[in-house]
């Protein structure tokens, strides 16, 4: 189903001030595909999914879920949480400690007064789903982090909701945990035909989670749009910077070509990719560090989108080194491969491929 | 939804207000009025009585050595136990961390008189004993003075100080003594430079906490100190109220005001030091490995001392009671004694229309009265938790005053409330004084019964499609059955025993348990005083019990 959201507002007063939370959101959300809140803490993601499943009450706008308006203040319309029919799973997974796990997924069924027989039935099939068979009669409170994830996932599918709704779920688990729950995760979903909303302010599991993403800040959405869309193209320089890490150069637009916008930097003359700038305006250039490949030596010959520079800092962090390259006045980042043979004061020069130079608005 | 948070947190703050504030403002307002029935007629002739009274500074000067001297016991005694059973290779630590908690489970005014039975200077067993043993004609131990009362009292305290110094204790990052190991120091210099400088806010608090109690103490002053005619501030109070022609419930108010000032100072000390023993004592989350003190040769004396203060701490008591129970006046146990044993005190005591009587209202109070302080404070214990608004703050304040009240002084604020109401001499009188005065026993364990529930617990319910009304019966109420069981059994068993506040509003026709067993001492009834008290105990125990096994088939949990 698909989830329209429109003119949301909801601000809090903390110790005098007013904290804008979600600042007149417009949204549409797709029906069938896995949505993406990304932002920063505090940047009001959390807050419109709590608004989009009614545990809070926006000051003003409009929420609706299918065909159904749930929430809207000029309509005085507010359907209960318990009445519209979501899943979710929350950071904390609230898995009630006095049930067992097969109370716990039963719940939202013996809500709706399903016959028992079809409850345990349903009930089965669902830990089967989440891999959790057999695990009917464990009490929740034996149960590790990412069974108790589990749990919370088959809590929420198990009534067969059109949207699930995710609070960083994977928030809680460890590092390699985190990793595997969530290409589980992903599999899962992609089995269903579901809406899913998902809320994280981590970047990579935003990335490989999502069919799109919307980057949050301060209460408003940024930027909408696919994972390689926000990674390479994004628009905003808020979003560049947050999506992954970029080295950040101050430039002018000199010149737009055919295929091609120039512009004009401390790292001297550039070509990247088209951006709708006109000549002279000051813009932001993104540079990621993955796609800066220095060689030792210098440059011959004085060809487009080469740059020289001296190695300054060479950091073995195991997958890659790590390295910070002096060109000019600016210090660029870059990774490099385990096996090379780049030392500390080594002279390199590099090119950048004109559509691997993002041009933000500064 | 906030609007109906809001009617609930104004109608409680009326309601706890009124139950807190009244009896304060009562006992200042009476204070300073003429006498219970030229109420509003202002003086200042009571304050001038009171503190112009001869016996006053004697009065004060008591109270001073025995409230500081009963404290400083029950701390040194709770501090050596607490580091003997969580720091120690002493064989059966875990009976030493029982110990120092059971004589909460005996009533302070059984406890008291046993021990005046066990040394009083006529007729105290343990006197007999040893004038029989030695041929002396006159006893060697006089339980009525001053260091009699700080010892009974002191041992009475040692539950409220261990409680607060053993899980400090326990608790507190072990590495600061290996460092100070590492430095070069042994085990004694590390306690005496590391370990009791840490735990200074733990033992302080403790210390305070117990001078309070000490304070509001009425069962040790009055068995023991009013029978030797040391009195103390709350004796001095109740003499005023209870004996002589005239009862001065005037300059009772009027002592009483000090009183509850000095109280409630005290609870700010306290306060000041429970919030910075954080700042202090380092809980670590690794986990805890106690490095464990070898006591070697001390190991073999010290199990000694230890076995002969429980047993002075739990069987005598009850044992002198069981005794005294079945023989027909004070004799040192011998055949002579053994022989002449019956159940003449027992049957008595069954027979008495108001022993019956004050166990029947005991019983009411502790379970009806509880039962209503819980409901109470489970509300309470919501607002505060869970709604969190300014107002929830001001109920907060006003429901934790009542933790500094003497129960004493409060009495005498509710009698000048009660007298020009109905419900004098009431039984519903004591109902809404003991809810009033132990209000924060029971929202204690509630407040941190509703922490443990995140907030997500309940939101997932209402996501899965179930209303209010089965959230809260179905994830709510379950998961607070512990707190309110363990809530509900606190103010079962200190309303069943209550005595301070009851002295002073307990009349004819609503007496309860612990004043029929003041009377019977002071009359010296000492045998179906035993017979009584151990009904006392029996009960309350039965009650626990049932209460605690009802509480465990309501929890599926485990």
């Amino acid at each position: 189903m698909e989830i329209q959201v429109k003119g949301l507002r909801k601000h809090f007063t903390s110790e005098g001030k007013i904290i804008k939370a979600l600042d007149d959101v417009n949204l549409t959300i797709p029906a069938n595909t896995i949505f993406t809140l990304l932002g920063p803490s505090g940047c009001g993601k959390t807050t419109l999914l709590r608004c989009i499943v009614g545990l809070e009450t926006p000051d003003a706008g409009e929420i609706s879920i299918g065909n159904e308006v749930v929430w809207s203040s000029a309509k005085n319309i507010y359907i209960p949480t318990e009445k519209r029919k979501l899943g979710m799973v929350f950071q904390t997974y609230a898995i009630w400690p006095h049930m067992n796990v097969f109370d716990n997924v039963a719940y939202p069924l013996q809500s709706q007064k399903v016959p028992k027989d079809e409850i345990r039935e349903r009930v089965a099939k669902t830990l089967s789903f989440v891999q959790l068979k057999g695990f009917e009669k464990r009490p929740a409170t034996k149960l590790s982090g990412g069974q108790q994830q589990r749990v919370a996932l088959a809590r929420a599918l198990v009534a067969e909701p059109k949207v699930i709704l995710f609070d960083e779920p994977l928030s809680n688990l460890d590092a390699k945990l985190r990793e595997e729950t969530r290409k589980e995760l992903k599999s899962f979903l992609s089995k269903l035909q579901i809406t899913a909303v998902y809320v994280t302010h981590d970047r990579v599991e935003a990335l490989a989670l999502s069919d799109t993403i919307a980057v949050m800040k301060e209460g408003q959405i940024i930027e909408t749009g696919d994972p390689k869309k926000i990674y390479f193209n994004a628009e905003s320089r808020f979003v560049a910077d947050f999506i992954g890490r970029a080295n950040l150069v101050s430039a002018v637009v000199i010149e737009q070509t055919e295929s091609n916008t120039i512009v004009q930097s401390s790292l001297g003359k550039l070509k990247c990719k088209k951006a709708d700038f006109p000549n002279g305006e000051e813009v932001t250039l993104c540079l990621r560090p993955e796609f800066i490949h220095p060689r030792k030596g210098t440059a011959e010959g004085t060809a487009a989108n080469i740059i020289p520079g001296k190695i300054e800092t060479l950091v073995f962090v195991g997958d890659a080194y790590e390295t910070e390259i002096r060109c000019a006045d600016m210090l660029l980042l870059a990774r490099l491969e385990p096996e090379m043979d780049l030392e500390s004061g080594d002279q390199v020069f590099f090119e950048v491929k004109p559509n691997q130079c993002l041009i933000v608005a500064k | 939804m906030a609007q109906r948070h809001k009617r609930l947190t104004y109608s409680l703050i009326v309601l706890v207000g009124f139950l807190t504030v009244c009896p304060v403002l009562m006992l200042i307002l009476g204070s300073l009025s003429e006498g219970l029935t030229a109420f509003g007629t202002f003086t200042v002739k009571k304050y001038i009585a009171a503190y112009t009274d001869p016996d006053l500074f004697l009065v004060l000067f008591q109270t001073v050595v025995f409230v500081t001297g009963a404290a400083s016991l029950a701390t040194v005694l709770a501090l050596f136990l607490a580091y003997i059973s969580t720091r120690t290779d002493m064989p059966f630590r875990f009976l030493f961390k029982i110990i120092p908690v059971i004589p909460m489970m005996i009533p302070h005014i059984l406890f008291s008189i046993s021990w005046v039975m066990l040394l009083n200077p006529s007729n105290g067993i343990l006197n007999l004993l040893i004038r029989q043993l030695f041929s002396l004609d006159h006893s060697i131990f006089n339980i009525y003075t001053l260091p009699g009362m700080i010892m009974v009292e002191g041992l009475l305290d040692l539950p409220i100080a261990y409680l607060i110094i053993a899980p400090a204790m326990s608790s507190f990052d072990v590495a600061l003594e290996e460092s100070s190991h590492v430095c070069g120091s042994d085990s004694f210099r590390t306690l005496f430079k590391i370990t009791l400088p840490v735990l200074r806010p733990a033992i302080l608090a403790a210390f305070i906490l117990c001078m309070i109690r000490c304070l509001a103490s009425f069962a040790v002053p009055s068995a023991i100190g009013m029978p030797g005619r040391i009195y103390v501030l709350a004796t001095h109070l109740y003499r005023m109220v209870s004996t002589g022609f005239a009862a001065d419930y005037g300059k009772a108010a009027a002592v009483g005001v000090s009183v509850l000032v000095s109280s409630i100072i005290l609870i700010y000390v306290y306060r000041y030091f429970t919030s910075s023993s954080e700042k202090f004592v380092t809980i670590s989350g690794r986990g805890y490995k106690p490095t464990v003190i070898k006591l070697k040769k001390a190991k073999i004396p010290i199990f000694i001392i230890l076995l002969t203060l429980s047993f002075v701490l739990i069987i005598l008591p009850v044992l002198v009671l069981i005794y005294i129970s079945l023989v027909p006046y004070s004799m040192v146990p011998s055949a002579k004694a053994f022989a002449s044993m019956s159940l003449k005190n027992w049957i008595t005591v069954l027979k008495d229309p108001i022993s019956l009587l004050s166990l029947k209202n005991s019983l009411f109070l502790g379970v009806f009265g509880a039962t209503l302080g819980i409901a109470l404070s489970t509300f309470v214990a919501y607002v505060i938790v869970k709604v969190r608004t300014k107002s929830a703050g001001i109920l907060e304040t006003l429901s934790f005053l009542s933790f500094s009240f003497p129960g004493i002084v409060i009495g005498v604020g509710f009698m000048w409330f009660f007298v020009r109401t109905p419900l004098y001499a009431t039984i519903w009188a004591l109902l809404i004084g003991y809810i009033a005065t132990y209000l924060p026993y029971g929202i204690r364990p509630l407040t941190s019964a509703f922490i443990q529930i995140h907030s997500h617990l309940e939101e997932s319910s209402l996501v899965s499609g179930a209303s209010y009304l089965k959230t809260f019966r179905r994830i709510v109420i379950p998961l607070l059955t512990p707190g309110i069981v363990s809530g509900w059994i606190l103010m079962a068993t200190m309303f069943f025993r209550e005595l301070t506040l009851s002295v002073i509003l307990s009349r004819p026709g609503s007496e309860v348990l612990a004043v029929q067993i003041l009377r019977f001492s002071e009359d010296g009834q000492w045998g179906k005083l035993s017979a009584l008290g151990i009904i006392m105990i029996v009960v309350s125990t039965m009650l626990v019990s049932l209460v605690n096994f009802i509480g465990s088939k309501l929890r599926p949990m485990e």
